[in-house]
Formats: structure tokens, C-alpha cells, sequence
């Protein structure tokens, strides 16, 4: 690794561009590509931040990072799923206009049936 | 020369996550997250680290990309405005938060230009203890053995991942839609060949993890890739419950894990401490079949996954 | 047997929910009550080990720090870990009425419930900054999978906005812990925080992940997400985010200020916490005044109570640090047993709306009585836990003559009587309007446990003295034992 400044400032840049369209972007599935981009910022900090053992890359960010990638798919994984049944009861894909703060909602009215909202 | 390619590849990396996260057609954006993640791949190749460029292209890129574009596909059924976004029509907002990015942008890349150290404590300490443990590859030393506890725990959040899908899908669905399967000839060719072939690598990559690159998180998500590519071909159902099979497979690896890890202190072990070689291999297997049906089924979006045709 | 113990009470809900995947039907009831049952007993180990010795210290796997993973446990954590406990059992068995584990639903609740646990457990013990993020996540997965498990329209979209906002959270905190990696070389919280010094770089550091635990902790002024979360669950499931998962993001808060940066002198930014943490009790209290529904009115209180963690940092000294931690323990039981109460008032009722409870007591008075018992706690009146806690805050503030600190906190004790007083009215004081619907019973049984979390909100104003005791016995460094 020879020139950690430029991967460094790679990674501030792709951090930034997160940020910026994490907020600009309304669309929810934008949202998630942006923070996973953004944790690929991260892990490229962590790895390249650490330096080096022996003229090797630290082991131990690496191995952080490969816990990371496999949380981060996860966490996608369960979004996407909220995301597409969201969808599927409100028709919307972002989060913008929010009626429901206020709803009254009829709460398990009747428990035992197992899926109140069936039908 | 070499000042060139790490220039080419970081300046791809930030050209890429604009086109990704920016340009307007978010069907684009979603290619572009692809090709950013493989050239992200092949960074992680320059910068010397063979491991995180294969789980960055498998996992991070490769199935992260499947289930991604699935979505969209399945968020355009149901809302046909999904494929276009809004404009952002907060400038000012806009403007702020901009500038807001540009300072944090700043703040972080001064501050760690003045650092970068010679290695942490916490390398130097892996490099020494590594030799004792029989593991070759430092990081699944680090994963299986030093920091165990942080890998058990993230087997644990793909089992919350899997559950919690289960429950905002709900009853009424008992799984998300596919796109019909294209029974083409060719596709059943292209099975038949890449199975096996994706099998064989997914034995290799566990095989080579305890001393070459590779591992559990390669392997499970090659197996992942596969049940992917069986899916959308079709030559697999989705189920409605999840069979008791099913079940195993998704608990083995955080079962066999905490099962030997505590079961070792009735021998007056420390809590976790890995005993032996047998245990490296044992924990590995369990963990690529657990990660390789997670994923699998975090794609599919249902409970199970069948053979066609099976009851 | 310490060791033992500590890992009984993180993998125990771990295996258990494992199981609940592949075991059948008839099993599953037993096994549940296997998983959370033996928790406050395991508790007991742990405790003794403390009171005795103080801090204990376990290197997981063997490995100590910089190269593995400590598990350490104090008074602090010690307090979170009974609340956990306490939560897991009580909320739990209250969650049974409406999620058998025989049942599909039932099934995924549950194995999300122990999972919640077991992060939780695994994160009050870490001091690994890497490890507590993998629990930090685990505990988010596994909260807003149980926040949308009904399937309600405002559930999924409430879900939907937390988990986007945790997981910017989780990757400002992420990022922060990268550069403290880069600086300290290792991830160990006490140990990075005695290699660096307040630098630019660790200060950037420092801050990115505090930013990311505020999101995650609801404070204002990023607050949004939570009335609509928190609001809209189902009753158990708010009971444990109020009372426990917010908490946890605030405790690492604590942990990052008064322990990793405890040495380094940044009044300034200590000052600014404080403010966020009034600005969270002034308006969390005053929209906890006008909202229309109950279960809206209980989350806004959330936001408003979570205001007085944040109070420790400007009322710093042992007794800002006994009573903030108090006000944890306290606000968790109460606030518990009061969505517990207004989870069974929108059963009973069919509604929370406000307008329509009154004469609510005649019919459901078990579940009356518990609200307005933990509505004492959280007003702090006296004797409850809610009034030593803040008593304690207030001595700390009249001691160090923070004037501006006790006035925040008078004031916010006269708004909390104001929106609780609101609901109070409403279900003692007015006579039943009008038989429009049968009012369903949720069941004794199920009333008693929100009462018996209520009571031991209560019960924490008249016998403070062994928790105090530890507590202050264990302050963060720099507090003068």
C-alpha cells in the first residue's frame, strides 16, 4: 500500500456523497444504497486507516470489515423486505408526506386470531 | 505506475458512487452500485487483501446487488411511480447539507492523513499470537478465534435479518413475488453447468480458509449465489413455512458455534476459547451452510425454499 | 462462576431462540419460559461478584485486550443489565397474551424477543467499540422486526424510518470507530481512551459517533423518529424500546464522555449536550401535552425523560451520575408498566384516543391504577423511584449552582404533571360517556404484570438504598467516589 492518502481521501469523498444524497434523495431504496456505500466508506477507513504490520495490511480490520459486509447485507436484506411490503400497504416508496403519527390506530384488537390485519 | 492505478481505482470509487447514489434514473443507479462494488473488489485486491475481495464481490456486490434489484422489481409491481424519483426539490436544504457533507468530508480526511501509524497494537498482537493457533490466514484467526465473539454475534443478526423479514412480510403473503422464470433451454444448460462448478468453489474457498484466502463468508455466499441463480431460473419454489430443514440449516452455525464456545468451560476452558483445529473446521462448515441459506432465503423472500415440483 | 453466569445470560436467548426455529408446537411455551425465567436469577452471580470485588474484568475467548474482546461489568452496567432482566421477564411474560409461541407469529416474535435480550446483554457487558456495534446492530434488527410484526400500515412506515435513521446511526458510529482504530491501534474503549488525548482526529472521532448515538437514542433535537416508532408498536414491544433499547444507545453515550474521554477537557461540548438534553425535556414535554392519543402522549414522555440522561453531562459528580442512573432504572420500570397500561386501555377500549377515556377506571381499574402509579414515578413525586432520581439531579445542579439546570428541571417536572394529568383526568374523574362499545378485558393477569413493574417503580422511592449504594461506590472516573 503505498499511497494511503489518496484511498484515504477516496473514501472521505464517497462519505461526503453519502451524506449529501442520503438527505437530497427521497426515495427509500436510494436511501439504502447510500448507506451501504456509505459503510464501504467506513470499511475503507478502518482498513486503510490501520496501516501496516510487518509491510502487511493489519489483519484485524480486515477481518472487522468482513464482519461488516456480512451485517451490512443483513440489515439490507431486512430493509428491502420491510420496504417492499411498505409498498405494498401504503403504495408509497418514500417517507415524505406522514399521516400515520397520528392515526388512531386500532391496536391488536384481537389477539388471538394471530394476524390482525388479515383481510 | 503505481501511483496511477491507486489514483485510477480511488478516483473510479468516487466518480462511481455519484453516478450510483445522484444520477436521476434509479434503475442506473442500481448498475452503477454494481459496478461500483466490483471495482471496489478490485481495490481491495490492489490494496493487498484477497479475503475482503472476494466477500466484497460475492457478498457486497453480488447478492446485495440480486437482492437490490429485486426490489425494484417488486417495488414497480406494486407502485408504478417507483421507478422514477422525485426531484429533490429542496435546494436550499440541499445546498446546507451539502455543504455540511463537504466539511465532514474535510474534518475526516485532514484528521487521519496525520495518523496514519505504523500498524495498530491490536496487529502486532494478531501477528504474534497467530502462529500458536495453527491458522495460516490471520483473518479468519481473528474471526474464529481472537474476536470469535463479534462473528457469533453477526450470525445472530443474520438470523434477526431472516425473522424480521418473516415478520414484516406477515401471513397474508406468505412470500414476496419472483418474476416468472425464463424456461429457455439454454438457462437449464447454464444451470447444469454452473452448480456444480459454484459447489465445487464453495468447497474450496471453506477448505482454503484456514490457511489461504477464503472462508466461511466466501463459501456461504457462493452457496447463496447459487440458490440465486436457482431461484430465478426457476428450478426452485418458494415454500410458506420454513421446513425443519430449512430451520437447521439457518441455526447450525450459530448453534455449533455457542454449543462448543460454551461447552468448553465445563473443561475449565475461558468462555468461547476455540480447542483445537477439528473445532476451526467444524465452526466454519456450520457457519457457511447457516450464512449460504440466510442469504438465500433474505432474497427469496420466503419462509422456504423447495425443490420444484416436490409437495 | 462469574463467567458462567455472564454467558448464561447471553447465550441462554440465543440458543433459545435458535431452537424456537426447528422445535415443534407443543415445546415452544416451555422453551420461551426457559429463555427469559432463569435471566434475573443468573443476575444474582453477577451481582455478588461486584459487590464484593467491583469491576470484573473477562477476556472473551481468552484473548485480552488489544487483541480480543473484554467483557466488563460495573455498577453501571450492572444497573442496565437488571433492567434488561427485569424487562425481559415481566414485558415478556405480558407479551404471552398476545403472542403464543405456538403460533407462526407468535414463533417470530419470540425468537426476536430473545435476540433482543441477548444483544442487549452482550452490549452492557462489551468494551470492545468494533464488538458493540455488532450488538448495537443485532439489538436494531431485532427491535424493528418486533416494531412491525403486526403488519400495520403506521408500524411498517414508523419501522421503516427508524431503521434508516439507526443505520446512518450505526455507520456515522462506524466511521468514527475507524479513525480511532487508525489513531489508538486498538478497539478496546479504556484502553483507546488512555492512548489519546483530545487531538483534532479523536475529537472528530468522538464526534461522529456521538452524532450516530444520538440518532439512535431519539435525542432531541433528532428525536422525529421515535414518537411515531414508539407510538405505534405493539404494547410490549414499546414497553421494552422505551424502557431498554433507547437506553442502550444513551449508555454508550456515557460510556464514549465519561469513561473513553473522560480526562480530556471539553466543558464546552459537555455544556451542549446538557442543552440538547433540556431542549429534549422542555419539548418533548410540552408536545406530550398536546397530543390526542395516549399511546402518542407516553412516547412523547419518552423523548422528554430521556432529556434528563442527557442532564448528567453539565451536572457532572456523583450524585448528578447516582441520580441520572436511577432515573434509567426508574423511568425504565414506569415507563413500562405505563404502555403496558395503555396497551390494555386500547384493547379494552378499542381506542387511545383521549376524548374517549373517560370513566375508563370502572372498567378497567387495575389497568387505571397502574398508569397513575407509574405516572407518579415519572412525574417524580415522592416516594417513588422517579422522585429519587431527580432529587438527586437536583442536588447536584443546586450544589454546583447550575441555577439554569434547576430551573429545567423544575420546569419539566410541572410539564410532565401537566400531560399526565390530562389522561388522569380523563380516566378517574369523569363519568363513562356512553356504553357505545363492550369493553373487553385483556385479562388479570396480564394487568397485574404492568402493575408489579409500576409498584417496583414505586417501590424504588422507598428502598433506594442498596442500589445508591453501589452506585455510588462505582462512579466513572474522575468522580471522586
Amino acid at each position: 500500500m503505498n499511497h494511503p492518502e489518496i484511498w484515504i481521501m477516496a473514501a472521505a469523498a464517497i462519505f461526503g456523497i453519502s451524506v449529501y444524497a442520503l438527505i437530497v434523495r427521497t426515495h427509500l431504496l436510494r436511501q439504502l444504497l447510500a448507506l451501504k456505500v456509505m459503510g464501504n466508506a467506513a470499511f475503507l477507513v478502518l482498513v486503510v486507516g490501520a496501516g501496516t504490520v510487518n509491510g502487511l495490511l493489519d489483519g484485524i480490520p480486515k477481518a472487522l470489515v468482513l464482519t461488516g459486509i456480512v451485517i451490512a447485507i443483513s440489515a439490507i436484506g431486512f430493509a428491502l423486505a420491510v420496504l417492499v411490503r411498505l409498498a405494498e400497504v401504503t403504495g408509497s416508496v418514500d417517507l415524505d408526506e406522514d399521516p400515520s403519527d397520528q392515526e388512531p390506530a386500532r391496536d391488536t384488537n384481537d389477539p388471538r386470531d394471530g394476524d390482525g390485519h388479515a383481510g | 505506475m503505481s501511483l496511477i492505478i491507486d489514483l485510477v481505482l480511488a478516483a473510479g470509487l468516487v466518480v462511481l458512487a455519484w453516478q450510483t447514489l445522484i444520477s436521476r434514473d434509479l434503475f442506473r443507479g442500481l448498475v452503477m452500485f454494481v459496478v461500483f462494488g466490483l471495482t471496489l473488489a478490485m481495490s481491495w485486491a490492489r490494496l493487498g487483501s484477497a479475503d475482503l475481495a472476494m466477500a466484497e464481490a460475492a457478498i457486497g456486490t453480488g447478492v446485495t446487488g440480486a437482492m437490490l434489484m429485486l426490489a425494484y422489481w417488486r417495488l414497480r409491481r406494486n407502485v408504478p411511480a417507483a421507478a422514477e424519483e422525485r426531484e429533490p426539490g429542496r435546494p436550499l436544504l440541499a445546498a446546507t447539507v451539502g455543504v455540511l457533507s463537504a466539511l465532514v468530508v474535510a474534518a475526516i480526511g485532514l484528521a487521519s492523513l496525520e495518523v496514519l501509524g505504523p500498524g495498530g497494537m491490536a496487529g502486532h498482537a494478531l501477528y504474534e499470537a497467530l502462529p500458536e493457533t495453527g491458522v495460516g490466514n490471520p483473518i479468519t484467526g481473528v474471526l474464529i478465534i481472537f474476536r470469535n465473539l463479534d462473528t457469533l454475534l453477526e450470525v445472530a443478526v443474520l438470523l434477526a435479518a431472516f425473522v424480521g423479514a418473516r415478520a414484516a412480510i406477515g401471513e397474508d403473503s406468505a412470500a414476496l413475488p419472483l418474476p416468472p422464470a425464463q424456461d429457455a433451454p439454454l438457462v437449464g444448460a447454464l444451470v447444469s453447468v454452473l452448480v456444480p462448478l459454484g459447489l465445487l468453489v464453495a468447497l474450496y474457498l471453506f477448505k482454503a480458509g484456514s490457511q489461504d484466502p477464503g472462508g466461511a463468508f466466501q463459501a456461504g455466499a457462493m452457496l447463496a449465489a447459487l440458490a440465486v441463480v436457482l431461484t430465478l431460473a426457476g428450478r426452485v419454489r418458494q415454500t410458506p413455512q420454513t421446513g425443519l430443514w430449512t430451520g437447521f440449516a439457518l441455526i447450525v452455525g450459530t448453534v455449533v458455534f455457542t454449543v462448543i464456545g460454551v461447552g468448553m468451560m465445563a473443561l475449565g476452558a475461558p468462555l468461547l476459547a476455540i480447542p483445537g483445529m477439528w473445532a476451526v473446521y467444524l465452526i466454519e462448515a456450520a457457519m457457511m451452510i447457516s450464512i449460504g441459506i440466510t442469504l438465500a432465503l433474505l432474497f427469496a423472500g420466503s419462509a422456504g425454499l423447495g425443490l420444484r415440483g416436490r409437495r | 462462576m462469574l463467567a458462567e453466569a455472564l454467558a448464561g445470560l447471553v447465550f441462554l436467548p440465543l440458543l433459545v431462540a435458535c431452537a424456537l426455529l426447528v422445535m415443534p408446537r407443543r415445546t415452544r411455551l416451555p422453551l420461551v419460559l426457559l429463555g427469559i425465567l432463569p435471566l434475573p436469577l443468573l443476575m444474582f452471580p453477577v451481582t455478588t461478584a461486584v459487590l464484593a470485588d467491583g469491576l470484573q474484568i473477562i477476556a472473551v475467548a481468552g484473548f485480552e485486550r488489544p487483541l480480543g474482546i473484554e467483557w466488563r461489568v460495573d455498577a453501571l452496567s450492572l444497573v442496565l443489565k437488571w433492567l434488561n432482566a427485569v424487562i425481559a421477564v415481566l414485558v415478556g411474560l405480558y407479551a404471552l397474551a398476545d403472542y403464543h409461541p405456538g403460533s407462526g407469529k407468535g414463533r417470530r416474535f419470540w425468537i426476536l424477543w430473545l435476540l433482543l435480550i441477548s444483544a442487549l446483554n452482550a452490549l452492557f457487558l462489551s468494551s470492545d467499540l468494533f464488538n458493540l456495534f455488532v450488538t448495537l446492530e443485532l439489538m436494531t434488527l431485532a427491535a424493528i422486526g418486533l416494531l412491525v410484526i403486526d403488519g400495520k400500515p403506521a408500524a411498517l412506515r414508523a419501522g421503516m424510518r427508524y431503521l434508516i435513521l439507526a443505520l446512518l446511526g450505526s455507520m456515522l458510529y462506524l466511521m468514527g470507530v475507524a479513525l480511532i482504530y487508525a489513531a489508538a491501534g486498538t478497539l478496546d474503549l479504556y484502553q483507546a481512551g488512555g492512548l489519546l488525548a483530545d487531538d483534532a482526529l479523536p475529537i472528530v472521532a468522538l464526534m461522529l459517533m456521538t452524532v450516530g448515538l444520538l440518532i439512535k437514542s431519539a435525542i432531541f433535537p433528532l428525536h422525529a423518529w421515535l414518537p411515531a416508532a414508539h407510538g405505534n408498536a405493539p404494547g410490549p414491544v414499546s414497553a421494552v424500546l422505551s424502557a431498554v433499547v433507547v437506553k442502550a444507545s444513551i449508555y454508550m453515550i456515557w460510556r464514549l464522555w465519561l469513561w473513553f474521554a473522560g480526562d480530556w477537557s471539553m466543558d464546552w461540548a459537555l455544556t451542549v449536550l446538557g442543552l440538547l438534553g433540556a431542549g429534549a425535556i422542555l419539548y418533548g414535554s410540552i408536545l406530550a401535552c398536546l397530543q390526542d392519543r395516549l399511546k402518542m402522549m407516553v412516547a412523547y414522555s419518552t423523548v422528554a425523560q430521556l432529556g434528563y440522561l442527557m442532564l448528567l453531562f453539565p451536572l457532572f459528580g456523583v450524585l448528578g451520575f447516582a441520580g441520572a442512573s436511577y432515573h434509567l432504572l426508574a423511568h425504565g420500570l414506569a415507563k413500562a408498566a405505563m404502555f403496558i397500561a395503555a396497551a390494555n386501555i386500547l384493547k379494552g377500549l378499542g381506542t387511545d384516543r383521549m376524548d374517549r377515556l373517560d370513566g375508563t377506571d370502572r372498567k378497567l381499574p387495575i389497568d387505571t391504577f397502574t398508569f397513575a402509579i407509574a405516572g407518579i414515578s415519572i412525574l417524580g413525586l415522592p416516594p417513588s423511584g422517579g422522585f429519587v432520581a431527580k432529587w438527586l439531579l437536583l442536588q447536584q445542579a443546586w450544589g454546583q449552582a447550575g441555577w439554569g439546570w434547576v430551573a429545567v428541571l423544575l420546569i419539566g417536572g410541572l410539564l410532565a404533571a401537566i400531560y399526565l394529568f390530562r389522561p388522569l383526568s380523563r380516566l378517574c374523574a369523569r363519568p363513562l360517556a356512553a356504553p357505545e362499545q363492550a369493553l373487553k378485558s385483556p385479562g388479570k393477569a396480564f394487568s397485574l404484570l404492568g402493575l408489579l413493574l409500576a409498584l417496583l417503580a414505586l417501590g424504588m422511592g422507598f428502598a433506594p438504598a442498596p442500589v445508591m449504594d453501589l452506585l455510588l461506590g462505582g462512579p466513572p472516573p474522575g468522580m471522586a467516589p
